[in-house]
């Protein structure tokens, strides 16, 4: 049976168009496609070669390329193998569409690589903020947010007390063995 | 918010001052005080971040805090000490600000591991909080990432020490500085912040009230300041309420 849907997924993958399948290793196959194939790539999976689980949607910012690249892992109970499937978006103006109608759990991924990446997914149920429910800034995971400007700008940092730390040794604390008294890992060095 | 101030009063609330009282016997009945309120505390330990997982074995028997007379407990209104184990998110911030605020005074804030004293490893990270006593001020800081029991131990003993000396009073500073604090909090959360809680009457009730506690900041409280209304319940599932 396994063997089967295996083989039959083979097949399956030659016969489609314009798509490049890499075999990573015995469980693992990755499968580069156009954006517009996708969606039929994951039906034919999903409905003639058991990957039913949508384990992730993961995104990735090529801003040098001006893309974004979409991988969408399914895994098989029955095969026991995860198929990656990766897309390129333009970045500019970063919609893609939906498998929202393929996979259920598809919803919270895509909601939450809108709030993420501000990559927006036609048909997809939600598109309302998950989790930084109270952050009004730009997408926090684009390569073009600067996060270390944001802090700067947003909080102070605590100034070095030097005066704290000998406040502690004199209690006798701190550092107890120094790294330079530590001999145990170079006892064979010492011996020879 | 006035009308505290508005109801008449039997007698003048005395300032509460630091520092010794010219009768000696008060002098020991203080003391006496202060003893007893280090040897009962009771801790709200608000496990934010990955240090929290150093406290069950600081609690329970392998460490066993209760032999220190510190007791974890469970709502805010009831509690001595806020205990804030690890980093502070943005979002988890105003909770801890509610949930302090709602504490009864005197309160003590001990901030454990590096990420509550200055960001920690997320030191550039847009979510989380650096320096925990830019909000409220803190008592103690337990730094490491994470610090073993045995140094929250050592903390807490600190914690205690000081307040047998009655050293351990900076709860007094957010009612002193409350524009200091609020600042910035407004400074992270946009100047429409607001807690339920009135800090500006409660300093008066404490005497506290001092110059510092308004300002500019609370100005803009004033400002922006909405009645209070009841959360709105709302089930907003289309299966669920076809369902009914
Ligand atoms: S200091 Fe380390 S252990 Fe503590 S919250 Fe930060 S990352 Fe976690």
């Amino acid at each position: 049976m396994t063997k089967d849907l295996s083989t039959w997924l083979d097949t399956l993958l030659d016969e489609l168009q314009g798509i490049e399948v890499r075999r990573k290793s015995s469980r693992r196959i990755r499968v580069d496609v156009q954006p517009d194939a996708l969606p039929a790539l994951l039906e034919l999976l999903r409905g003639r070669a058991s990957y039913v689980h949508l384990s992730a949607i993961s995104c990735v910012d090529w801003i040098e390329e001006n893309e974004f690249e979409l991988v969408y892992h399914v895994w098989s109970y029955e095969i026991g193998s995860l198929v990656s499937a990766h897309t390129r978006i333009a970045r500019d103006p970063g919609v893609y569409i939906s498998v929202y109608d393929i996979y259920t759990p598809a919803a919270f991924f895509e909601r939450d690589i809108h709030e993420m990446f501000g990559v927006f997914f036609e048909g997809s149920p939600d598109m309302s903020k998950f989790i930084l429910t109270e952050w009004d800034g730009p997408p926090p995971m684009r390569k073009d947010f600067d996060s270390e400007a944001w802090v700067n700008a947003h909080f102070d940092f605590q100034d070095y007390q030097p005066d704290w730390l000998k406040e502690i040794e004199a209690k006798g604390g701190g550092v107890a063995v120094r790294p330079d008294e530590q001999r145990f890992s170079r006892r064979d060095v010492d011996a020879s | 918010m006035t009308e505290l101030i508005k109801t008449p009063r039997t007698g003048e609330t005395l300032p509460v001052k630091a520092g010794k009282r010219t009768n000696p016997l008060a002098n020991v009945f203080d003391e006496l005080v202060r003893f007893a309120q280090s040897r009962s505390l009771f801790m709200l330990h608000y496990c934010t971040g990955c240090g929290a997982i150093e406290l069950p074995p600081s609690m329970t028997s392998r460490f066993d805090m209760e032999r220190l007379g510190i007791q974890p407990m469970v709502s805010p209104r009831q509690a001595d000490i806020l205990l804030v184990t690890g980093y502070v998110s943005v979002k988890t911030l105003k909770r801890i600000i509610l949930t302090y605020e709602q504490m009864g005074s005197p309160k003590y804030v001990i901030g454990i591991c590096s990420c509550t004293v200055n960001g920690g490893m997320y030191w550039q990270s847009y979510a989380t909080a650096k320096k925990l006593n830019d909000y409220m001020p803190v008592d103690i800081y337990i730094a490491g990432c994470m610090p073993r029991p045995e140094a929250v131990i050592a903390g807490l003993r600190e914690l205690m020490e000081n307040i047998r000396q009655g050293k351990a009073d900076s709860w007094k500073d957010y009612y002193r500085h409350y524009d200091h604090y609020l600042g910035h909090q407004q400074r992270l959360f946009g100047e429409t912040w607001q807690t339920p809680t009135d800090v500006i009457a409660e300093a008066r009730h404490y005497g506290l009230f001092g110059p510092d506690t308004l300002g500019t900041h609370t100005a803009l409280l004033e400002q922006h300041q909405r009645p209070l209304e009841a959360l709105e319940m709302k089930v907003d599932i289309p299966e669920l309420m076809a369902r009914r």
